[in-house]
């Protein structure tokens, strides 16, 4: 039984006797076993991986294949964006594994931290899909390894409760603009995704972004939009939360959000806004001085494995790079969770964000925690 | 120096021991040595790294030294860093002041109506403080969240119809979270000014006629001063600079300057500016601090 259906079975009063006594029985368990599973990885001699990643991908679900090999999960550390990630790293967090966007990788590569990853060390990479890594800034030209391996792709648009939220029309942007919702809206507080899809919401076209017409036009947008939220935030379980209670009829998320409230039957829709969603390739980048490589190309093979590939698509929502994991769903669950057969027509038919300098990063954030404060 | 030719033949601890005995600040600065070593090392130098970067420029993921006062000119000027500046000493100043108010009888209860078990009496005061600053912080989210305690309690009660939106994301919920959750570096202190009052100076003023009220402001309020500034002091600094409350339970107007340096240094990149803004908060709280005890100089002048 997993987790999500249990939590809502427990709601409806459904849970039996014995589904209750074994989840007992594997809370239990896993304590005692921690106890004695690291002294055994420690035996065996292995150095664990760090890996650097969002909140919720520290699960064991995700990484099978390394603890089947190594005995235990790698080490993790969680950053709220992945811009602080890359804060602390160049500050001297030592991580193998970093979990940035595509969008980021020529500024990142810009830092000389990171190395080529050789893709001939992973099992599963012939199953991976090459559009979401053929990018010409993603591919080293030296060795024809690669910068970043893709892991999941997704959109950001917006959740909204379908009972609370009196939608006119067609869906779109307008959503999360709405006055007569004033103080309960949600927005992610990373610029990553909140500029973008503000660019989108005002008509600026991404190549146009690095313009100072659309830093204005883009400004103008969000600081309308201010008087109308209730939080910025980039820890989704608070935004869940809040549109569970109603506290909120709509936000900006990733395809989670709206895939856990239907789990907890929170009437909620993902939004398909007319404007097209924001949509993105995020994976794994190896910093230069990794401390545990071999370690780390084991992490990589698990988490691009069919079994790490189901947990992300069916438990979380968002697509996994690994073509053989969209054979396990068909057309209407792939329809349901907003993702598609061909990534292509998800991630094209929306809008991907495009590579920017640093200092277009900088003054983006600076002015959007600006507006965020209220000037 | 007659004695030098005896010294010099006196064997080396002996000498060194006279140079003990006879230098008294020497003796104080050996003392000290362990705590100066690590305080020199952990803040005299940070400080001076931060005051130099704050001279600095941030280009790309690099820094320009061209040693300008332009991160010190953008922090006076534009609005975004003195509003939130203005914010942060004023909302530390509202929380240590209730904070104080309410601690204080609390205090003068246990200094001066408890006689067993105080130990017991302070174990339970202080008990909160046994758990982390972070779920001090989560416990008040839960308290009043918009399906929290307060709001599903007064639903039930059928005072209010729909849960009140002010209570959380608000700087009223940072002001009472961080009145709660620093409130035993105000109330120790004080406490152990109340304790220390030699309780014949109240029976003195008790038997000179002195009603209850005016032996509280005659007597137990001033010779309680000392720990009334120290917990304020103890409490002030520290709450300026917070981030954590605001962060989880302040909206977007309750934003404070900590919010900001941490930006500074993560999202932002722009390590200059943060150090910049670091060393303003410092000055800024320096300067309030220096006022406030002028304050209470010139209160104590005045009360004789």
């Amino acid at each position: 039984m997993k987790i999500p259906q249990m939590i809502s079975a427990a709601k409806r009063g459904t849970l039996s006797r014995r589904a209750f006594t074994q989840s007992l029985l594997a809370v239990g368990i896993v304590p005692v076993i921690s106890q004695v599973a690291p002294q055994r990885a420690r035996a065996s001699g292995t150095r664990h991986a760090t890996v650097f990643t969002w909140g919720g991908f520290d699960v064991p679900e995700l990484y099978q294949d390394y603890v089947e090999k190594h005995g235990d999960l790698p080490d993790f550390a969680i950053f709220g964006a992945p811009e602080d990630g890359l804060t602390r790293l160049r500050s001297g967090f030592a991580a193998d594994l970093i979990h940035p966007c595509m969008g980021d990788i020529p500024r990142w590569r810009s830092t000389g931290l990171f190395q080529p990853i050789d893709t001939s060390r992973l099992s599963n990479w012939p199953d991976v899909i090459p559009t979401l890594y053929q990018a010409p800034h993603n591919l080293d030209d030296a060795d024809g390894g690669v910068w970043q391996v893709p892991f999941d792709w997704g959109q950001t648009s917006i959740t909204y409760r379908t009972d609370l939220y009196d939608l006119e029309g067609e869906e779109s942007w307008d959503i999360l603009w709405d006055e007569r919702y004033a103080g309960r809206i949600g927005m992610l507080a990373s610029g990553d995704d909140a500029w973008w899809c503000a660019a989108i919401k005002a008509g600026v076209s991404f190549d146009q972004i690095h313009t100072d017409e659309a830093f204005e036009a883009i400004a103008a947008v969000l600081r309308a939009q201010r008087p109308l939220v209730r939080t910025y935030t980039d820890d989704t379980s608070s935004l869940n939360q809040a549109l569970a209670a109603g506290e909120m009829v709509a936000a900006m998320t990733w395809n989670s959000s709206a895939v856990e409230l239907t789990f907890e039957e929170v009437p909620v829709r993902f939004a398909q806004p007319k404007e097209g969603a924001l949509t993105w390739v995020c994976g794994f980048m190896m910093t230069q001085n990794a401390p545990s490589p071999d370690s780390a190309y084991d992490v990589l093979d698990a988490l691009l494995s069919v079994s790490a590939g189901e947990f992300l698509t069916g438990d979380y929502g968002y697509g996994h790079s690994n073509a053989r994991v969209l054979e396990l769903f068909d057309d209407e669950e792939l329809a349901a969770l907003t993702l598609s057969r061909d990534p292509a027509d998800i991630l094209d038919a929306g809008h991907r964000s495009i590579p920017q300098p640093p200092e277009w990063s900088a003054r983006m954030n600076t002015l959007y925690e600006q507006i965020k404060a209220g000037f | 120096m007659e004695e030098s030719p005896s010294a010099a033949r006196m064997p080396l601890r002996n000498r060194l021991q006279g140079v003990l005995i006879r230098h008294e600040s020497l003796r104080g600065f050996l003392l000290l040595a362990p705590a100066l070593v690590i305080l020199g090392i952990t803040v005299a130098v940070p400080f001076l790294l931060m005051s130099a970067m704050s001279l600095w420029t941030q280009i790309g993921f690099d820094y320009a030294d061209d040693w300008s006062l332009r991160n010190y000119t953008a922090i006076l000027t534009e609005p975004l860093y003195t509003t939130l500046l203005l914010r942060s000493l004023t909302m530390a100043m509202v929380a240590t002041f209730v904070t104080v108010v309410l601690v204080y009888p609390m205090a003068y209860f246990l200094a001066f109506h408890v006689h067993s078990n105080k130990l017991i009496w302070l174990i339970i005061i202080t008990l909160p403080f046994w758990t982390s600053y972070l779920l001090r912080v989560f416990a008040w989210r839960v308290i009043l969240g918009y399906e929290g305690v307060i709001n599903s309690g007064l639903m039930e009660l059928g005072l209010i119809g729909e849960p009140l939106q002010f209570l959380l994301y608000s700087r009223v919920a940072v002001i009472i979270t961080l009145a709660h959750a620093w409130a035993a570096f105000a109330f120790l202190p004080i406490y152990v000014s109340l304790e220390k009052i030699d309780k014949s100076m109240l029976e003195a003023s008790a038997d000179l006629g002195e009603p209850p009220v005016m032996r509280f402001f005659r007597v137990i309020l001033p010779l309680s001063m000392p720990g009334v500034i120290a917990g304020t002091f103890l409490m002030f600094i520290p709450t300026v600079g917070d981030y954590v409350t605001p962060t989880l339970v302040g909206g977007p107007d309750a934003a404070m300057i900590g919010n900001l340096i941490q930006l500074q240094f993560g999202t932002i990149n722009n390590w200059p500016m943060g150090a910049a803004l670091a060393i303003t908060m410092i000055l800024s709280i320096t300067l309030v601090g220096l006022f406030f005890m002028a304050l209470m100089h010139g209160l104590r002048r005045w009360a004789r």
